[in-house]
């Protein structure tokens, strides 16, 4: 593609320099936050303010502290997570799949306001509707404790209203590529709607299906906001919501766990990222390139 | 269109899903009706009936893939949008919470001082008939009273025994509470009111004393005035929730009640200069917040697209270490970062040799701080997508313009930069969205600050609109939750008229 140059040789080092230079600016600009989360994890004191970047003595007691300590349950903080995040992007995924296949392939009344519909309720800003939420959720957990406040049932069952929102678009966006010849020969076969669906689409599109649950699961984890206000109890709180109190209270900052915490959960989502990172990159810049 | 039938496994899968989702959900109904919540009820009824309609009929086939979507998103999302929007149109902060009936109520209790005769009773607390009861002994006349929910009775001698005090213990019909009952009756007591004669009550000081209190505030009928009948005031019912002085506005009685009036939130953000002040300065510093974050973080990310778009030594090595501040979870990279910037043990003034800079205390550089830790953030992402952008252009636009004569900056500035951004414009609004209701960066890493309290500011120099609004419904000082239902509804449009916009613009409505 564009990596053939034409008719400019000269100075062929010179002129990739800068390209190493910058590279290697943004770099340090890019791993300076995570030296001093990984080396502040290792430090015995807990500081972010280790007089050199790297501490001098190596001490793993932060992350021993996170295992053994009877008032951190950090484990349990990661199995919350785990399960709610995977419920959350598995169902929400297959939500979104289905109403993509619907905005994208099936011809219906209303389709086109309905769409304009779904994509103004999507930019609200929904953090002030927590009181409407919080209502709502105070009631149902009178009936059905399970899908109450307090409960990880009632988070997720929260998380999965936005599911349509979520997902669907960026969905549809790669329904659409698929060439609709396929589906119309399915047709002259005589397959229905929902045999077309099963048998070809959710087969075709099972990469960025992936990638939508991992950018899912990432999201999940990261949320803390609406966690935070469902999940009170210490032992049933999320790996955001259990950290996020180390450091975000007003006295004083714990970083000692925090830091040991985030080092832990972030090595299998960076390395999860890294592995699918070229599906991830089709995945983002499919907008970009469909112009 | 069904030309074949579908298979049977299909079939029975289909049976089977919807008959754990319809036990489920007449479970649910059957759990509300006995806990008689008949709206939850009601609207699970609807949901049950919806479903096994459109499941099991033949001309629903949309509706088929958007039904459970379409019910989780009315419900969670629709429902609350429309309850936000519908609080904005009330003054409803602390201070004015409850309904008008419960704020007469507790006015009632408020303006209830001791009579003027001063009378004062002795108290046993008890029970008569079904009720309670409390049997009095006026302190200065010796007369004794049975004190009822329905008035207060003088009992005649002899019908009654006095202790060695002069103090009825017992009497006909009532029975007095012992030992342990006692404890657990002082919160009936406290609040127990005896009516008396011209609107007094005898209300209990403590368990063993009790004095006649008349009530203050004197009520009109249609409850638009009320009097206080000790200092002569009238008051009269403001129509925003309160009770004010007809004399002197400033005067205002608490509590008030929750009110409608549609237009007040709105005209108050405004008019008010305590209101408009905060809000304006928000509004505006939320707006360049928006643009300059997001053309901040294409500028890079694109000039870090150009530099990678050669096949270069190492280039894979960059690029995995470039996305890293996209991979790493945000909301604990901002807790990093805010950490960082700490002006007393951050590791960036440890670096600088122990300075003593303020990075998240000052406002310019707090602003400062925002906008480089949402860099890190998003650079990475407008490197990938501006790398998609590069690669879609069509590499012969490239070789004419060289034939034509351009210069290499002629082909970048006229050519690949006006194409990239075109191409990119629409992922670049949606950007400006998203930041302009980036609510994790801004709570995360400044909630909002700094804030200068003591000069009586409200909103703080980084406050976005999205965190403004959240501080002033959830704050920790006063609450006010129809104002803040009402900004959320201005960004809803100021986002909503942007977001269509670039809708229409693209053009991707129409391909549909």
């Amino acid at each position: 593609m564009s990596s053939i140059t034409i008719g400019r040789k000269k100075s062929r080092a010179g002129s990739n320099l800068w390209r190493h230079i910058f590279a290697w600016v943004l770099i340090a600009f890019s791993i300076f936050p995570i030296v001093v989360v990984v080396s502040s994890s290792l430090s015995k004191s807990g500081d972010l303010a280790t007089g050199s970047l790297w501490p001098s003595k190596v001490s793993f007691a932060n992350y021993a502290l996170l295992f053994s300590s009877k008032s951190i349950p950090f484990p349990l903080w990661v199995m919350n997570t785990i399960i709610l995040a995977s419920a959350n992007a598995v169902i929400s995924v297959l939500i979104g799949i289905f109403a993509a296949f619907a905005f994208s392939r099936l011809r219906y009344r209303g389709r086109k306001q309905s769409l304009q519909a779904l994509f103004l309720i999507q930019v609200f800003p929904s953090f002030l509707a927590l009181a409407a939420i919080y209502v709502i959720f105070e009631r149902l957990g009178v009936l059905y404790p399970l899908i109450g406040l307090g409960n990880l049932g009632g988070l997720l069952l929260a998380y999965l209203g936005g599911s349509m929102g979520g997902s669907a678009w960026l969905l549809k966006g790669f329904l659409d590529t698929i060439p609709i010849e396929l589906d119309e020969a399915a047709k002259i076969d005589g397959a229905s709607p929902s045999q077309i669906f099963w048998q070809i689409f959710l087969p075709l599109t099972s990469p960025i299906l992936v990638v939508t649950t991992l950018l899912s699961f990432i999201g999940t984890f990261n949320e803390y906001i609406l966690a935070s206000l469902f999940l009170q109890d210490i032992p049933r709180r999320t790996v955001a919501v259990g950290l996020q109190a180390f450091v975000g209270g007003t006295f004083g900052a714990n970083w000692g766990p925090f830091t040991a915490g985030s080092v832990l959960a972030a090595i299998p989502l960076v390395a999860l990222f890294l592995s699918l990172q070229k599906y991830i990159v089709n995945g983002v810049t499919a907008g970009s390139v469909k112009g | 269109m069904n030309m074949i039938k579908p298979s049977t496994l299909a079939m029975i899968a289909k049976l089977f899903v919807m008959a754990i989702v319809d036990s489920l959900l007449v479970w649910m109904i059957y759990v509300a009706l006995l806990g008689s919540d008949f709206l939850v009820g009601g609207v699970l009824v609807a949901i049950l009936i919806a479903a096994n309609w459109v499941y099991f009929s033949k001309r629903t086939v949309a509706a088929k893939f958007l039904f459970p979507g379409t019910v989780l998103l009315v419900i969670l999302v629709v429902v609350p949008i429309i309850y936000t929007a519908w609080m904005s149109t009330f003054n409803y902060k602390t201070g004015n919470q409850v309904s008008k009936d419960a704020a007469v109520a507790q006015l009632k209790l408020v303006g209830l001082v001791p009579d003027a005769s001063g009378a004062t009773f002795d108290l046993k607390a008890g029970s008569s008939g079904s009720g309670h009861a409390l049997l009095l002994t006026d302190q200065a006349t010796h007369e004794v009273f049975l004190g009822t929910s329905a008035g207060l009775k003088p009992l005649a001698a002899g019908t009654y025994k006095l202790n060695s005090l002069n103090v009825a213990v017992s009497a006909d019909g009532f029975t007095p509470l012992k030992g342990k009952d006692l404890v657990t009756a002082t919160e009936w007591i406290s609040s127990f009111e005896v009516p008396s004669t011209n609107g007094r009550y005898v209300l209990a000081q403590g368990l063993d004393i009790a004095a006649l209190m008349h009530e203050k505030f004197v009520f009109s009928k249609d409850l638009l005035t009320l009097k206080d009948t000790l200092s002569g005031v009238t008051y009269k019912d403001n129509g925003n929730g309160n009770y004010v002085d007809v004399s002197n506005k400033d005067n205002i009685l608490f509590p008030g009640w929750q009110s409608f009036n549609p237009a007040q939130n709105y005209v108050g953000l405004i008019t008010n200069p305590k209101l408009s002040g905060p809000f304006f300065r928000v509004f505006v510093w939320t707006i360049a917040f928006a643009f300059i974050t997001v053309a901040m973080m294409w500028a890079l990310g694109f000039v870090l697209a150009l530099a990678m778009d050669k096949k270069i030594r190492l280039r894979g090595f960059y690029r995995a270490v470039l996305i890293l501040p996209y991979a790493m979870p945000s909301f604990m990279s901002i807790l990093i970062w805010a950490g960082i910037f700490n002006q007393n043990t951050g590791a960036l003034n440890n670096l600088l040799g122990g300075a003593h800079i303020g990075w998240l205390t000052d406002p310019w550089l707090a602003r400062g701080a925002i906008l480089l830790v949402n860099l890190w953030l998003g650079f990475p992402y407008f490197y990938l997508i501006s790398t998609g952008a590069l690669q879609a252009l069509p590499s012969d636009i490239e070789e004419a313009a060289e034939i034509d004569g351009a210069t290499g900056s002629q082909i970048f500035w006229q050519i690949k930069l006006p194409l990239v951004f075109q191409i990119l414009s629409p992922l670049l609004i949606s950007s400006v969205a998203f930041n302009f209701n980036n609510f994790n960066l801004i709570y995360l890493l400044t909630h909002g600050g700094p804030t200068d309290v003591l000069n009586g500011e409200t909103a703080g120099a980084t406050d976005l609109l999205i965190t403004y609004a959240y501080k002033t419904a959830f704050g920790s000082n006063e609450q006010n939750l129809g104002l803040a239902c009402s900004i959320s509804v201005l960004m809803f449009v100021i986002v909503g008229a942007l977001s269509m916009w670039s809708l229409r613009r693209s053009k991707v409505l129409e391909e549909m």
